[in-house]
């Protein structure tokens, strides 16, 4: 383990061996192709046939026909991993803020920018304006045999090589050539390629994506069911100029959003939204005013998505602070849960996994203020890495479903700030090399070039991710007694007044009270009626 | 005269509704566990295992997944089904009783319920065996007593792995694997 | 010596039944909805809560209707003569066989604590119930219609509820005064056939 590199790799849990059947993949690509009447096919084109040795000379071939593509890339996330907060001011993205899942990038950049989309980000130098440096590959594939290892900077194995090391699989070098001559369109599986992984590892980060989704069943997801609707990504999150709407970065929440909230064909808004295809009178069928008028208070997603993390379980727990613990042989190791997962692993602390999450339920309004580097933090209360801002009566938040994600992660006691650590490197600081948090937290923060106290401590903290995926069948939807009875799912979000769930607790009492001594009253007065009546029968009795 | 006898009958009828109206609860028993479902039940087989008395596990059932394929879904459940020949035998060799092998094996089940919890079901296999005469009364009261050992959790003790019936993967529909009864 | 007289006519038995049915059948669903139990789901019962409330206000179209037209309206025209009476008939009398202090005839035909307890339901509780009623079957539109600005889900709620615990104990009362006839049945039969001895 005291290979840096071993170990670090071991970390995600990428699959990253190609399918057994690749060939009979490129095969069903090539079909695909032939059925999506594209007017080129790019296996026909001069400039691709050549064995390329690295992912920028295919770029460089993909750039003589398609001038702006690069251009384009340079202008999105997927490329800047930055974003800079209108409302807020807040500059965000995976270069900026930590989590407190892996918690940062910056001086961990070979490692994490396996999802960069290009080739070469391996420190804070990296030039931003190089065309040829654009991965078209990781997105446009349709051969499912290209696949980038963490540890690379962002290139795929250019010979095969075991990954995770020592684990006896082989990450194989996919043939570039080909590849390339069998570019598409994006699908549920380039796209899933890092968006399904997040956060180390299948299922890890988001809940509501995973690797069940390249594949899902009708029950999972009804618009991207395989024998359904079969959405790719695209189909909702619609890209044009390799722009793609709709982010967490800036959620599109309410009705004040009813202008970015656009219909289908018009020119502004986000398309990734539930009204730009159902519109905002979504019902039809039984009581369909009554579900619209929800609506305006609730999400979609929060009756149309029950549960989260229905196929496989995600991560809910991850509590740095207990990482560094060795066995008896004073190896770092790990422990599965019942389930099979991780529950400890020594470079990485404690795990909690949970399948069919019931998610807990805020008022959004879209705006979301993050608990950057910089922010003072109280470490007396559990850290918010993001706090999702809303009220019942701002006029524009909805009640939104999401995964609270709870951890403890290192910060400087002495600034009361977050830290960056260097997880992963080939150095004597890393954390997963060398198990020492001052080393790897000093490393770390002299690479962002921050002021650090030198001395650390963990503190609680927790993430909220907006849950928007994986729609369930209609039938599915949470029920009327799922929130109108008591207890009830939306027992914790303040300012609702649900019938059948609390009316007036001394009401109730006073009335039922009431009712109760009504009865027992005309029941008292019926007896003594009866009593008196047969008094009276009995003394005419006598009185004969 | 009427009055009385009408009371009579009211006073029944009550009674007969509220017995009514608690005899699921008599007859089957729902508790909280303390753990996540995969560990619950992982726990509950691994105790299974430890109980003795020629207890088997003989199929984890995942009725969930059923519903799936179907292109629904309901929330988590697995079924622990556990057996013994020393209980089941006696029964299944005397004809009047051999009915009562639709309760066998015998069932835990394990489910998540709309509160985020997860809780136990179980049967009360004492109480249902008292109807069926000395034998089965005999049987299930012991049966009983086993089944409380099932439910006896050390938390000091880490999650021990969940056990996979051999043939089916992971808690696949319908599945139990071989074994037991 | 006793006559039988004609008080209740063919249309105000049957507003009376239907009405009673509905009002049963309201405050079974409604305090369904409200929470209190379980009986035919949560759904069901707003679907017929509604349904039946609307029948309701059919069938009150034409009783208000009848009413003016018929100038029934006046029996409802509230008096405090004989009303300490009838508590001490109530209090008292009942049990020891005294003669009953009102007699009723078809331009009379409810007593005086009868005249004041279906006004209070029909000019309070009623209103209350049916205001807070309609509140809250047009919740829907009050985002529409502005008046989220002032009406408060709780409270239409919290008044209807009110109301409703209100026509429960009338319910109670009522249905336990109808047996303080001649015989226990003698009222009972009156608002079946319409027709009430009286001596």
């Amino acid at each position: 383990m005291r290979n840096p590199f071993l170990g670090a790799l071991l970390a995600l849990t990428l699959v990253l061996a190609p399918p057994a059947g690749a060939s009979t993949d490129a095969e069903a690509a090539s079909a695909a192709r032939a059925t999506a009447k594209s007017t080129a096919d790019h296996a026909a084109f001069k400039v691709l046939q050549q064995p390329f040795k690295s992912g920028p000379e295919v770029t460089r071939a993909c750039l003589t026909c398609h001038t702006e593509a690069a251009k384009q890339v340079h202008k999105s996330k997927h490329w800047t991993w930055e974003f800079l907060n209108p409302e807020t001011q807040q500059r965000l993205g995976k270069k900026h803020v930590i989590n407190n899942f892996c918690t940062a990038v910056p001086s961990n950049y070979e490692f994490c920018t396996a999802c960069h989309v290009g080739y070469g980000w391996k420190d804070e130098k990296f030039d931003f304006t190089s065309q040829e440096n654009v991965d078209c590959l990781v997105c446009h594939d349709t051969t499912g045999t290209y696949r980038k290892v963490p540890g690379l900077a962002g290139h795929p194995p250019y010979k095969d090589m075991e990954f995770p090391p020592k684990s006896g699989r082989i990450a194989k070098a996919p043939d570039l050539g080909k590849v390339a001559r069998a570019v598409g369109k994006s699908s549920r599986d380039t796209c899933g390629a890092c968006h399904f992984l997040g956060g180390g590892g299948d299922a890890v980060k988001h809940g509501d994506l995973d690797t069940s989704l390249k594949k899902p069943g009708k029950y999972l997801d009804v618009h991207m069911a395989k024998d359904g609707l079969n959405f790719t990504c695209g189909t909702c999150h619609m890209t044009s100029g390799h722009d793609v709407p709709g982010s967490r970065y800036g959620v599109t929440v309410a009705k004040s959003d009813a202008a970015r909230m656009h219909m289908r064909g018009r020119a502004e808004g986000n398309p990734a939204t539930c009204e730009s295809c159902h519109g905002d009178k979504p019902h039809k069928a039984r009581q369909a005013d009554r579900l619209n008028s929800h609506a305006t208070k609730l999400a979609c997603q929060t009756c149309h998505i029950p549960e989260f993390a229905r196929a496989q379980p995600t991560k809910m727990k991850w509590d740095w602070s207990t990482a560094g613990k060795m066995d008896e042989k004073g190896k770092p190791f790990k422990l599965k849960d019942s389930s099979g997962h991780e529950s400890y692993d020594s470079r990485k602390g404690d795990f909690s996994y949970e399948s069919n999450v019931i998610p807990t339920y805020v008022w959004f309004n879209g705006e979301v203020q993050y608990t950057l580097r910089e922010t003072k933090l109280d470490p007396s209360k559990v850290v918010e890495i993001n706090r999702f801002e809303g009220s019942p009566d701002d006029g524009k938040s909805k009640v939104w479903p999401i995964k609270r994600f709870v951890g403890k992660q290192p910060y400087d006691i002495g600034n009361n700030q977050l830290v960056v650590f260097h997880t992963y490197g080939q150095d004597d600081s890393a954390l997963w090399s060398n198990f020492n948090w001052d080393k790897a937290i000093e490393y770390g923060m002299r690479e962002i070039g921050a002021e650090y106290s030198g001395k650390f401590a963990f503190v609680s903290t927790e993430m909220s991710w907006p849950i928007t995926h994986m729609v369930a069948p209609k039938a599915d939807a949470l029920a009327c007694r799922q929130c109108h009875a008591a207890p009830g799912r939306l027992d914790n979000v303040p300012g609702l007044y649900i019938p059948g769930r609390h009316g007036n607790a001394l009401m109730d009492l006073a009335g039922w009270s009431l009712a109760g001594l009504t009865l027992l009253g005309v029941l008292g007065h019926g007896a003594g009626r009866i009593f008196a009546s047969r008094k009276a029968k009995a003394r005419e009795g006598e009185g004969k | 005269m009427w009055k009385v006898l009408g009371g009579v009958v009211l006073g029944l009828l009550l009674c007969v509704g509220l017995a009514y109206s608690m005899m699921s609860r008599l007859m089957f028993t729902e508790t909280q566990s303390p753990f996540g479902m995969e560990e619950t039940v992982a726990r509950i087989q691994h105790n299974i295992q430890k109980t003795g008395n020629g207890w088997e596990l003989s199929g984890l059932r995942n009725p969930a997944k059923a519903v799936q394929k179907d292109g629904g879904n309901v929330l988590p459940v697995m079924m622990i089904e556990a057996c013994s020949t020393k209980y089941s035998k006696p029964i299944l060799k005397e004809d009047t009783v051999r009915f009562l092998s639709i309760l066998m094996p015998c069932k835990v089940s394990v489910y998540k319920k709309d509160d985020g919890k997860i809780y136990i079901g179980t049967m009360n296999a004492g109480l249902m065996g008292k109807m069926f005469g000395p034998l089965v009364g005999d049987v299930m009261s012991q049966v009983a007593e086993d089944q409380k050992k099932f439910l006896l959790f050390d938390p000091s003790t880490p999650a021990p792995p969940m056990i996979l019936p051999a043939a089916a993967g992971p808690a696949t529909g319908g599945g139990g694997g071989g074994g037991g009864c | 010596m006793s006559e039988r007289i004609y008080i209740f006519k063919g249309f105000e038995r049957f507003w009376h039944w239907a009405q009673a049915g509905l009002i049963l059948f309201m405050l079974v669903t409604g305090f369904e909805v409200h929470g209190s139990y379980k009986l035919f789901g949560f759904e069901n019962a707003v679907d017929y809560h509604t349904i039946a409330a609307w029948t309701l206000v059919g069938l009150w179209c034409f009783a208000i209707f009848w009413h003016f037209t018929t100038g029934e309206w006046r029996q409802y025209i509230p008096t405090f003569d004989k009303v300490t009476d009838m508590i001490k008939f109530y209090a008292i009398g009942i049990f020891t066989q005294a003669p009953h202090p009102y007699h009723v005839n078809p331009q009379r035909k409810h007593n005086p604590l009868q005249r004041l307890a279906y006004l209070g339901i029909l000019a309070v509780a009623g209103p209350v119930i049916w205001v807070t009623g309609w509140f809250y079957l047009f919740y829907d539109k009050w985002n529409e219609w502005g008046w989220d600005a002032f009406l408060s889900l709780e409270w239409v709620a919290f008044f209807h509820t009110l109301a409703a615990f209100v026509f429960l104990l009338f319910v109670i009362a009522h249905v336990y005064l109808t047996t303080t006839g001649h015989t226990p049945l003698a009222h009972i039969k009156a608002m079946i056939t319409g027709w009430e001895k009286v001596d």
